[in-house]
């Protein structure tokens, strides 16, 4: 049955309305089939330039990972498992340079947490200078913004190798890095949160004659410090894993050692080092979750 | 000397006028204590003043040389390699989406009511999580030789733990009640799916996939460092021989690019939302 048009509403109105949602439902379709034709050329472009079905990888790509798996398996024998370094299938021998791994493991802890540090204080005094509510010189907000967005575009790892060139080869390159990238975007996020918080306390400071300093002691800091310290800890774990990847370009810490273990194809030493990272990275995700949850049940708005 | 608003207010709440001297003795220690800490890894990675100095005179070397940049008379070279960088990011990320979302189903609490299953799924992800993609990339490159396939299948790999935390997350913020009414109306589970928490989730998914592709077409420069072709490879060689005027042309034109992908997928994302 068909609905008869309410007398106040002239049936040209209903003719408008349908024809009106015919196009709309009609201009939808034609964008989603854009949509869908543009994804699926940049797909075929993108399988096709990155040779993924064309590239000769050696045939059976299934049957060579299961073998690279099985040259990663350390064979270790139950009966020798405690025996000496010279026994084959000990753990001695699979761990055979496990002290030099754990102090690698340890300067990589030491390279994520000094550069998040560096980078923190970086992007707190940034954040000041580009918030809008602090800094009354848009000139300097605006050059300090586009200073950040430009250190986000350029890829750590990019950073990583120009300045192992310049820094050599060892952890200050990896540290110096891990700073510039953290500050790029820890000054951003900082930035946020210092724009978002209660207006009344800064009026208040004002009011009583307080300078920028004295603004962002005792109006800011005591309202933002959790959320601060939230982002850092969570940058922590991301560094933490970047300097584990940088070591592979020679900016210290385990990666180094990962490199190694390839070259020389111990890929049952390239398996422990890795369980080690993983582990390290794991504990420390743990951690710092933990910590984060706290800070923010405490200090967040509720 | 103290105005009288000074000594009412004294007298209304003495400790918070009073300096507390046992508390800030303790934020004292604490801080001592944080900066004998970091002073004490700075030792420990015996990180010199004066390695800081030279290499930051290096850099201002390194940037005479690096003006006016120059392409080397390389360019098609050069912007082939940005677009195989381009492509494994884009086929990486398809990929791992594809991968990621059943895996994000399972891990939905909503979806797989087992607390077990649960748990133990989403503690394998967290493990997978911490293995960064030139850790990938380094392993793939040598089962199977030079070439951006490896970077692929690497990009993939690193993704598809961390999209399929973020989907679980996704479909366990979704509204339960639709999924309920399909269910309701008599419709199979993937039915139910379909109609009740797909269109919800889709653009949420949508929008992760393309924050994906942005860190992804940013970090493929790392794959090529490690033997996976594309824009890593040519930036490292140039790096190597100190032609920086031709590296600065190819960091710049990169960058370039980086923030076109980024405004772009800004774009889509912010239409989605």
């Amino acid at each position: 049955m068909r609905l008869q048009p309410a007398e106040s509403a002239p049936p040209s109105a209903v003719e408008d309305f349908e024809r009106d949602r015919r196009s709309v439902l009609r201009r939808r379709r034609i964008e989603a089939l854009a949509g869908m034709l543009v994804f699926s050329a940049i797909l075929v472009a993108s399988f096709n330039h990155s040779q993924f079905f064309s590239a000769d990888i050696g045939g059976d790509p299934l049957g060579r990972i299961g073998d690279f798996l099985g040259r990663m398996n350390p064979k270790l024998a139950p009966q020798a498992l405690l025996a000496d370094r010279a026994t084959k299938g000990s753990l001695a021998a699979w761990l055979y340079d496990l002290p030099l791994w754990l102090r690698l493991g340890w300067q990589t802890v030491e390279m994520a947490t000094l550069g998040t540090v560096v980078g923190a204080i970086g992007g707190l005094a940034a954040s000041f200078l580009c918030a809008r509510n602090l800094m009354p010189i848009p000139a300097v907000r605006f050059a300090v913004r586009r200073s950040l967005e430009l250190i986000r575009t350029l890829p750590e790892i990019i950073l990583a190798l120009v300045l192992v060139a310049a820094f050599g080869v060892g952890p200050l390159a990896g540290i110096i890095t891990l700073a510039v990238s953290t500050m790029g975007s820890l000054g951003k996020l900082f930035s946020e949160i210092n724009e978002e918080v209660d207006p009344r306390q800064l009026e208040a400071m004002d009011a009583s004659g307080a300078g920028l300093i004295n603004k962002i002691r005792y109006g800011v800091v005591p309202q933002v410090l959790p959320n601060y310290a939230s982002y850092a800890l969570l940058r922590l774990e991301g560094n933490l894993a970047g300097a584990a990847a940088l070591g592979i370009v020679g900016a210290g810490g385990i990666g180094i050692e990962l490199q190694r273990a390839i070259t020389y194809t111990e890929f049952d030493t390239y398996l422990a080092i890795l369980m080690l990272m993983v582990g390290l990275i794991f504990v420390i995700d743990i951690a710092s979750e933990a910590i984060r949850h706290r800070l923010i049940r405490l200090g967040g708005p509720e | 000397m103290r105005s009288p608003a000074y000594v009412r207010a004294l007298a209304a709440a003495p400790e918070l006028l009073r300096p507390n001297w046992s508390r800030r003795l303790a934020h004292l220690a604490a801080l001592g204590l944080t900066a004998a800490v970091l002073t004490a890894m700075v030792v420990d990675l015996q990180i010199a003043p004066g390695a800081i100095f030279s290499g930051v005179d290096k850099l201002g070397r390194f940037a005479r040389v690096a003006f006016p940049p120059t392409d080397g008379g390389q360019l098609v070279r050069i912007l082939r390699a940005l677009a195989e960088t381009f492509a494994m990011a884009f086929a990486g990320t398809v990929i791992a989406a594809i991968a990621a979302a059943p895996l994000g189903l399972i891990g939905a609490k909503t979806v797989v009511s087992q607390p077990v299953v649960h748990f133990a799924f989403r503690r394998a992800l967290d493990w997978f999580r911490g293995v960064p993609s030139l850790v990938w990339a380094l392993i793939l490159v040598s089962a199977f030789g030079l070439g951006p396939f490896g970077g692929v299948i690497a990009l993939a790999l690193a993704d598809i733990p961390r999209l399929a935390k973020l989907f679980s997350e996704a479909i366990e913020n979704g509204d339960a009640r639709p999924l309920e009414g399909v269910r309701a109306a008599g419709l199979s589970p993937l039915m139910a799916l379909r109609y009740g928490l797909a269109p919800q989730v889709a653009p949420v998914i949508a929008s992760q996939c393309l924050f994906f592709l942005e860190s992804n077409f940013r970090n493929a420069a790392v794959l090529g460092i490690v033997g996976a072709g594309g824009i890593g490879f040519e930036l490292q060689e140039r790096i190597r021989v100190f032609a920086f005027d031709e590296a600065a042309f190819i960091i710049i034109l990169y960058m370039v690019c980086v923030a076109v992908l980024d405004t772009v997928s800004q774009r889509l994302r912010a239409k989605l939302a």
